[in-house]
C-alpha cells in the first residue's frame, strides 16, 4: 500500500530531478503585503534537547478584498541559515500534506530572510486558515557559564522575542516553553504586558508559559527579549558534516551505507584540563555529564557486518548487539576519549543489508526500480543531535538512468524541508571495473536535526538487463585481453642470433 | 609396477610438463602459505601499520601519493624536527614508498577503490610470497636436485627469522628488502654461471631497486666483491668473472648513485671501497691474463710480482691519503659496532639504546630459525663437497652472516636466506638417499667382468633405516612449522600500537591508549601545536596524531634528541626555558605505572640520561639519579635528581589521588610510591588517557604578572585554600 502511494506520488507533477533551491529575489523597496492577519498565535518551544523545536499554531485571517495564497514568515538573517526542517501544514487538515514553501533573499529593509508558504488553495477575504508551522534552530543554545569544571552541571541559555517574529498583525498570542528539568535558574520576567494578572511567565513544573499577550496594537517585528538559562547536564552534539553513502549493488542483492561525522560537543568548555582521576571517579558513580560518553546507534533490522572506525583505525570500544531479522540492532559507539565541550570527534560508520528488503521492482515496467530507503538514520540519544549539513550519496547500479527521487511526506512532520530544499545532482562514480561509471544521486540539506531521523527517501530508476551484464563482460573481454597479450608476448623472438 | 596412465603422466616430455605443473602448484601453495601465515594481526586486530618506522614509512608513501613523485623527491618536512625540519625525500630510502606508490596508482588505474594503507599493510606479506618463489629459483642453483628449491622455498616462507619482519602491517624497508636481496643474489649467481651481460645487468638493475629500498645494501656491496675475490685467489679468474663483475659494478654503482641519500657514496665512502677495489683487481687479473698469452713463463713472474707489489702500495697509500685528507669518508657508527660490540655503548649511546641493535641471544637464532640452525653447517658442508663457483658464494655468505647475525639482533634477517639454502641442501641430500623405496640399481652388466668384488653400488639397502631417517625428517619438518606458527601467532603478530589483554571471563579486551591520546592531539589541538616526546614515538606522533614532533625515530641529530633528554631528566627551572626555545605546546610522556606497561618511560629515561650527559656533561650526570647503594629507585628513597626531574613530574603527577592516600604503588617497578603526589608548576596536565600509558602536558605560558610560575603557584593554592573556606557563605558581588 505504501508503495502504491509512493508510485501515486511519483507520478504526481511535484516530483522533482535535479532541482536545487534557489533564493527568490526580492525587489528593493519590498513590503510585505499586509493582507493577512494572525488572530490566535500559539508558539511552543521545546528545549528538551540540544536544539530548539518550536512549533507555531496560528489562526490567520485574510483581511483582504482579494483572495490571498502567499503568507510571509520572518526570520533574523542571522538565524534563518539555522532553521532546520521547516514545514507548513494545514493544521485541519494535515493529511493532505505540507505546503510548498520558498526562501528570499535578505529584505535590506527589515534584515529579515522570509519563508514564503504557497496555500494549496486560496484563501477568499474574511476567511480563516489554522497553519500548524514546525521547524528547528540550530546551535541557538549557548552554554553559560561557557567555560565551567569537570563535574559541574552545564546550563544552556535561550534568548528570543516573547512576541513571536510575524509579518503581520497579531492579535492574542502566547509561548509555552519546555524545559528538561525544573532547574531554571535565571529567565526574564515582564511586567505589564500580560493581557490577565498574574505572573509572566506562568511556571508549571517543567513548562514555562509567557503571555497571552495582546498585540493587537504592536506593530509587526516589534521585539520584547526574554532569556532563559536552565541545567542540561548534557553533550551539545553537533555534526556540522554528516556525509552518507547507500550503495545498491544489484548483482551482491546488497545496500551498503557508510557514514562520516564531523562531531563537535558545542557545550561548556573545561576550564582546568581534563583530569583522568576526576572523570574515573565520574563514571565510577555513574554522574551525569557534559560529556559524550557513548552513542547508541539504533541500525535497522537486518544490519550485519558493522564498523566504527576513524582516522587512524578501528574504535576498539565499539561494541555491536546484533538484532534478528525483525528487531533492530544497536551499534553501541564509544569514542576513544570523553568528548568534552569544544572537543571534535570524527568518525565513519557502515555496514550492510539485504537488498530485497529496500528495492522492488515498478509495478509499471519490468526494467524500472523503486528504493526506499531511509534518508537519515544516525544515533538516537536522548539529548538529541543537530547536523548543520547532511550530504546523502545514492550510489545506483551502472547504468542507471531515468532516476527520480523523493521523500515520503505522511501526516506529521517527517523533520526534513520541502522537496526543493534539498539540492540534488547526478554523477557518476567509476570504482570496480566499470565501465561508464555508476549513476549517482546526491542529496544536500543544510540544518536537520534527529527528528528526521524516521524520514524516508524513495528513488526510481530503470536499469535493464543490458546493463547488469555489461560487468560480466567488461570482466571477460579484460581476462580475455590478458590471455592475448601474454601470448602474443610469448611469439616475439628477441634472440640475437639468426635462425 | 606403476599404472600405465600414470606413466604417461609422470615419463618422457608429458612426465616433464607433468612435474612442472606440479612444481607451479607447489610453488604457488607456498606463496599462500607465507602469505597467509603472516595475516595473524590482521585477524586478530585490524589492518594497522605496526610499531614505530613503519608509521613514517607509511605517513611518506601517504604524502607520496596525494603529491606526486616529484614533490616527494623535493619534500622538505617542516613537521618533524622543529624548529631544523628535516630533508626528507633526501634522506629516505625511497624503495619501499615509490613501490607501493605504483601499486597504489595501477589498482586505481584498473578503478580499484584500494585504501593506501591496505596496500601498505598487506605488501610485506605479499612479497614474503615473492621472497620464497626467489629462494627456489636461488636454491635451484644450486644443486641439482629438483626438491632443494622446493624445500628453501618452503622454510623461507615461513620461517620466524624472516617473518619477524615482514609480517603483516610490518611496513619497513625490510618488507621488499629481502625479496630483492634474494633475487639479486640469485641473478648474480646466474651471471656468474653464465658469464652473461644480460644476468650481469639484470643483477644491477635489482641491486640498484636494493640500494633505493634498504640500507642493508652495503651486505650485497661487499658480498659480490668478497666473492670474486675468493675466487681470484683461488686462481678461478675467467672471463665469465669478468664480464660478470664489471657489468654489475659499472651499471650497479650508476644505479646506486640516483638514490639522493646514497648519492657520492659509492666512491666515497670506506664501505664501498672494497667493490672499487676488486673492480681495478680485476682489471689487473685480467691483464695480466691477457699478457700471460704473449711472454715466455719466467718474464711473466717477474711482471706480475713487480706490478702486484706496485699497484697494492699505490692502492694502499691511496686509501690512507685520501680517507686521512677526508675525501672518502671514514667508517661510520653503525659499522664499527659490528667488530666491536661494546663500540656503541661507550661512543653512541644512541644506537646502543635501540634494544634491535643488542648483540643476539643465542637461543635467539633456535628461536628464529628451529631446526635449520643445525641443518645449517652440513648445507655449508655439502657446498664444500661440491665446490663450484656458486658454493664459494654459498659458503662465504654463511661465514660472513653469521658473524653477524651475532653482533646485531636485526642482522639475523640476513642471516635467514643462506640458513634456507643450505638447510634445503642438507635435507634434499637426505630425503633425495632416503627416500628411494627401491634397492639401489647394480651397476650395468659391462663393468662386471671388470672388478667383481669392487663395485658393489653405494647406496641404502635397509627399507627400517629408510623408514627411520624419513620418518624423522618428516617429524622434524612437522615440528619446524608447529614451532614457526608458534612462534609467529606469539611473539611477532603484536601491532604494539593496539595491546591485547584477556578480561576476567575469557573475551579479549584491547588496551588502545596509544590511539586514544594520538587522536585527541589529531583532534582537539592546533594543527601546529609542537609535541615534545623521547624520540620513540616521533614517527607514531607524525602518522596518528598528525602534529610536528621535536625529534623522531631518524634520530639524525643527535645534539636534538640530547636536548630533549636535558629537558625530560633536569628540574623544572631549567626545562622551562628549554621548553620556550622550541615552541613546545605539548609535552608528551608514556607512564605504565598502573598497568604494568614495562615498555614506559621511566624505564628508558637512563637513556636519555645518558644522551643529554653525552653533550651536557656538566649539567646532567648519570650517577645521580642512582642511590648511594647505586639503586635505580622511584620511591621515598628516589634521589632528588630524580624526583625533581621533569620526567618523574610528569609520569606520577596526580597518580597518587587515583588510589587511597598512601597505597599509591607503580606496577612496573613493583614499588610504593611517595604519599605526596610531585609538584607541576610549569605543565598542566591536559590530557591522560584511560589507561594512564599516554599521558600529555600542555606548557603554559608566562605568567601574566611576570611571576616565575612555582610562585604563582604557590600563590594560587593559598588562595585556593581560602575560597574553598568561604564558599558556604553568601555570594559577593566584587566591584572593582
Amino acid at each position: 500500500m505504501r508503495l502504491y502511494t509512493a508510485l501515486l506520488g511519483l507520478l504526481a507533477p511535484s516530483l522533482c530531478i535535479a532541482a536545487n533551491p534557489s533564493l527568490v529575489k526580492l525587489p528593493a523597496d519590498f513590503k510585505v503585503p499586509q493582507v493577512f492577519k494572525n488572530t490566535n498565535l500559539v508558539r511552543n518551544t521545546n528545549l528538551e534537547k540540544a536544539y530548539v523545536r518550536e512549533t507555531v499554531n496560528v489562526v490567520v485571517e485574510n483581511v483582504d478584498k482579494q483572495s490571498q495564497s502567499d503568507y510571509y514568515i520572518p526570520f533574523p538573517s542571522k538565524i534563518f541559515g539555522r532553521v532546520g526542517g521547516f514545514e507548513v501544514r494545514d493544521k485541519k487538515a494535515p493529511e493532505k500534506g505540507r505546503f510548498e514553501v520558498d526562501a528570499t533573499e535578505v529584505d535590506p529593509s527589515s534584515g529579515n530572510q522570509y519563508f514564503v508558504v504557497h496555500l494549496s488553495e486560496p484563501l477568499a477575504p474574511k476567511a480563516e486558515i489554522t497553519l500548524g508551522i514546525s521547524y528547528s534552530i540550530l546551535s541557538s543554545l549557548h552554554p553559560r557559564p561557557a567555560t565551567i569544571n569537570q563535574a559541574d552541571q552545564q546550563y544552556l541559555s535561550y534568548t528570543f522575542s516573547a512576541y513571536v517574529p510575524s509579518a503581520y498583525q497579531t492579535v492574542t498570542q502566547k509561548t509555552k516553553l519546555k524545559f528538561p528539568s525544573t532547574k531554571v535558574p535565571d529567565y526574564t520576567t515582564t511586567s505589564g504586558i500580560k493581557t490577565d494578572s498574574g505572573e509572566d511567565p506562568e511556571r508549571k513544573g517543567t513548562t514555562y508559559t509567557y503571555g497571552p499577550y495582546n498585540t493587537a496594537k504592536v506593530a509587526p517585528g516589534t521585539e520584547h527579549p526574554i532569556t532563559v538559562r536552565y541545567e542540561f547536564t548534557n553533550p551539545v552534539i553537533t555534526a556540522h558534516l554528516l556525509e552518507r553513502d547507500l550503495e545498491v549493488s544489484h548483482w551482491g542483492g546488497n545496500l551498503a551505507t557508510e557514514e562520516r561525522y564531523w562531531l563537535r560537543n558545542n557545550g561548556s568548555q573545561l576550564i582546568n584540563h581534563f583530569s583522568r582521576v576526576e572523570w574515573t571517579l565520574a563514571n565510577y558513580q555513574k554522574l551525569p555529564s557534559s560529556a559524550v560518553r557513548e552513542i547508541v546507534y539504533p541500525l535497522q533490522p537486518g544490519s550485519v557486518d558493522p564498523y566504527f572506525t576513524d582516522d587512524i583505525g578501528n574504535v576498539s570500544t565499539s561494541r555491536f548487539r546484533p538484532g534478528t531479522a525483525k528487531t533492530p540492532a544497536h551499534l553501541e559507539l564509544k569514542p576513544r576519549y570523553p568528548i568534552f565541550g569544544g572537543w571534535n570527534y570524527s568518525f565513519r560508520v557502515g555496514w550492510n543489508q539485504d537488498l530485497t528488503r529496500y528495492l522492488r521492482r515498478a509495478v509499471g515496467g519490468s526494467d524500472s526500480y523503486v528504493l526506499k530507503v531511509p534518508f537519515l538514520e544516525g544515533p538516537k540519544v536522548p539529548e538529541g543531535v543537530q547536523y548543520e549539513r547532511v550530504v546523502v550519496r545514492v550510489v545506483l547500479p551502472e547504468g542507471a538512468h531515468n532516476v527520480r527521487f523523493q521523500t515520503v511526506d505522511g501526516t506529521a512532520s517527517n523533520g526534513l524541508p520541502g522537496a526543493n530544499h534539498i539540492t540534488s545532482h547526478l554523477s557518476s562514480l567509476k570504482t570496480y571495473m566499470d565501465t561508464l561509471g555508476r549513476t549517482t544521486l546526491t542529496l544536500e540539506v543544510d540544518s536537520l536535526t534527529d527528528e528526521a531521523r524516521n524520514s524516508q527517501l524513495v528513488i526510481t530508476y530503470e536499469h535493464s538487463l543490458v546493463d547488469s551484464l555489461r560487468k560480466p563482460a567488461t570482466m571477460f573481454a579484460g581476462v580475455l585481453s590478458v590471455f592475448v597479450a601474454a601470448w602474443l608476448i610469448g611469439k616475439i623472438d628477441i634472440s640475437i642470433k639468426k635462425r | 609396477m606403476a599404472h600405465p596412465a600414470l606413466d604417461v603422466l609422470l615419463k618422457g616430455s608429458s612426465g616433464r610438463s607433468t612435474r612442472g605443473l606440479l612444481r607451479i602448484i607447489i610453488l604457488c601453495t607456498i606463496a599462500a602459505a607465507a602469505v597467509s601465515s603472516r595475516l595473524f594481526s590482521v585477524i586478530r586486530f585490524e589492518s594497522i601499520i605496526h610499531e614505530f618506522d613503519p608509521w613514517f614509512n607509511f605517513r611518506a608513501t601517504k604524502y607520496l601519493v596525494q603529491n606526486g613523485f616529484y614533490s616527494f623527491w623535493d619534500w622538505f618536512d617542516d613537521r618533524t624536527w622543529h624548529p631544523l625540519g628535516r630533508v626528507t625525500g633526501g634522506t629516505l630510502y625511497p624503495g619501499l614508498m615509490v613501490t607501493s606508490g605504483v601499486i597504489y596508482h595501477v589498482m586505481r588505474f584498473l578503478t580499484f577503490p584500494v585504501d593506501i594503507r591496505n596496500i601498505c599493510v598487506l605488501l610485506a606479506p605479499a612479497f614474503s610470497g615473492l621472497t620464497a618463489l626467489a629462494m627456489y629459483l636461488l636454491t635451484s642453483e644450486m644443486t641439482t636436485s629438483p626438491s632443494a628449491g622446493l624445500l628453501a622455498a618452503a622454510f623461507m616462507g615461513i620461517t620466524p627469522g624472516y617473518i619477524s619482519r615482514s609480517v603483516a602491517g610490518s611496513y619497513d624497508n625490510e618488507a621488499i628488502a629481502i625479496f630483492l636481496l634474494v633475487f639479486t643474489f640469485f641473478l648474480w649467481i646466474k651471471a656468474v654461471k653464465n658469464g652473461s651481460i644480460m644476468w650481469g645487468a639484470l643483477t644491477a638493475l635489482f641491486y640498484g631497486y636494493m640500494v633505493s629500498a634498504w640500507g642493508g645494501y652495503v651486505f650485497i656491496t661487499n658480498l659480490i666483491p668478497l666473492h670474486i675475490f675468493v675466487l681470484l685467489c683461488m686462481g678461478r679468474y675467467s672471463s665469465r668473472l669478468y664480464i660478470s663483475y664489471t657489468t654489475w659494478y659499472a651499471l650497479g654503482t650508476l644505479a646506486s648513485m640516483q638514490i639522493p641519500f646514497v648519492g657520492f657514496l659509492p666512491i666515497r665512502n670506506s664501505d664501498h671501497m672494497s667493490a672499487l677495489g676488486v673492480f681495478g683487481l680485476i682489471q689487473l687479473v685480467a691483464f695480466a691474463e691477457f699478457v700471460r698469452g704473449f711472454l715466455p713463463g719466467k718474464q711473466f713472474q717477474r711482471l706480475l710480482t713487480s706490478m702486484v707489489l706496485i699497484t697494492f702500495g699505490l692502492g694502499f697509500g691511496m686509501l690512507v691519503l685520501l680517507s686521512v685528507s677526508g675525501v672518502i669518508a671514514p667508517w661510520s657508527g653503525r659499522f664499527y659496532s659490528l667488530w666491536d660490540t661494546a663500540y656503541a655503548k661507550v661512543h653512541i649511546p644512541i644506537i646502543a639504546s635501540v634494544s634491535e641493535h643488542q648483540p643476539t641471544a643465542w637461543p635467539a637464532f633456535f628461536f628464529d630459525l628451529n631446526f635449520l640452525i643445525w641443518l645449517f653447517p652440513a648445507g655449508v658442508y655439502l657446498c664444500f663437497q661440491k665446490l663450484k663457483d656458486e658454493h664459494v658464494f654459498v659458503v662465504i655468505y654463511a661465514v660472513l652472516s653469521s658473524y653477524f647475525a651475532g653482533v646485531m639482533v636485526r642482522l639475523m634477517l640476513t642471516l635467514t636466506p643462506i640458513v634456507c639454502v643450505a638447510a634445503a641442501l642438507a635435507l634434499s641430500a637426505i630425503l633425495d638417499n632416503f627416500l628411494v623405496i627401491s634397492a639401489p640399481t647394480p651397476p650395468a652388466k659391462t663393468d662386471t667382468n671388470k672388478s667383481d668384488k669392487v663395485k658393489k653400488p653405494i647406496g641404502i639397502y635397509s627399507y627400517f633405516s629408510k623408514t627411520f631417517v624419513t620418518c624423522s625428517a618428516v617429524l622434524y619438518l612437522l615440528i619446524f612449522v608447529a614451532h614457526c606458527t608458534w612462534v609467529t601467532s606469539n611473539a611477532y603478530s603484536s601491532p604494539s600500537v593496539v595491546l591485547a589483554s584477556k578480561l576476567p571471563d575469557g573475551s579479549q579486551y584491547i588496551i588502545d591508549d596509544y590511539r586514544e591520546a594520538y587522536y585527541w592531539l589529531r583532534q582537539n589541538t592546533p594543527d601546529n601545536a609542537k609535541i615534545m616526546s623521547w624520540w620513540d614515538y616521533g614517527y607514531q606522533i607524525g602518522g596518528m596524531a598528525d602534529r610536528p614532533t621535536l625529534v623522531d625515530n631518524n634520530t639524525w641529530n643527535n645534539t636534538h634528541i640530547a636536548t630533549v633528554g636535558k629537558a625530560m631528566s633536569s628540574r623544572e627551572e631549567v626545562s622551562y626555558p628549554i621548553l620556550r626555545q622550541h615552541d613546545v605546546d605539548y609535552v608528551l610522556v608514556v607512564f605504565g605505572g598502573l598497568l604494568g606497561y614495562s615498555g614506559d618511560d621511566l624505564n628508558k629515561f637512563l637513556w636519555m640520561v645518558r644522551i643529554a650527559e653525552g653533550i651536557w656533561p656538566d649539567e646532567v650526570s648519570e650517577r645521580e639519579f642512582f642511590t648511594a647503594r647505586g639503586e635505580y629507585r622511584v620511591d621515598d628513597e628516589a634521589t632528588p635528581a630524580m624526583k625533581n626531574s621533569l620526567m618523574y613530574k610528569m609520569s606520577y603527577h596526580n597518580y597518587q589521588n587515583l588510589f587511597p592516600p598512601g597505597q599509591a604503588a607503580d606496577r612496573v617497578r613493583g614499588t610504593k610510591l611517595p604519599a605526596d603526589t610531585p609538584q607541576l608548576n610549569t605543565l598542566d596536565e591536559a590530557f591522560t588517557s584511560e589507561n594512564w600509558i599516554i599521558r600529555i602536558y600542555k606548557v603554559k605560558d608566562l605568567d601574566n604578572f611576570g611571576r616565575d610560575h612555582s610562585s604563582a603557584v604557590a600563590f594560587d593554592k593559598g588562595h585556593k585554600k581560602k575560597r574553598a573556606a568561604k564558599k558556604k557563605g553568601p555570594r559577593v558581588l566584587r566591584t572593582e
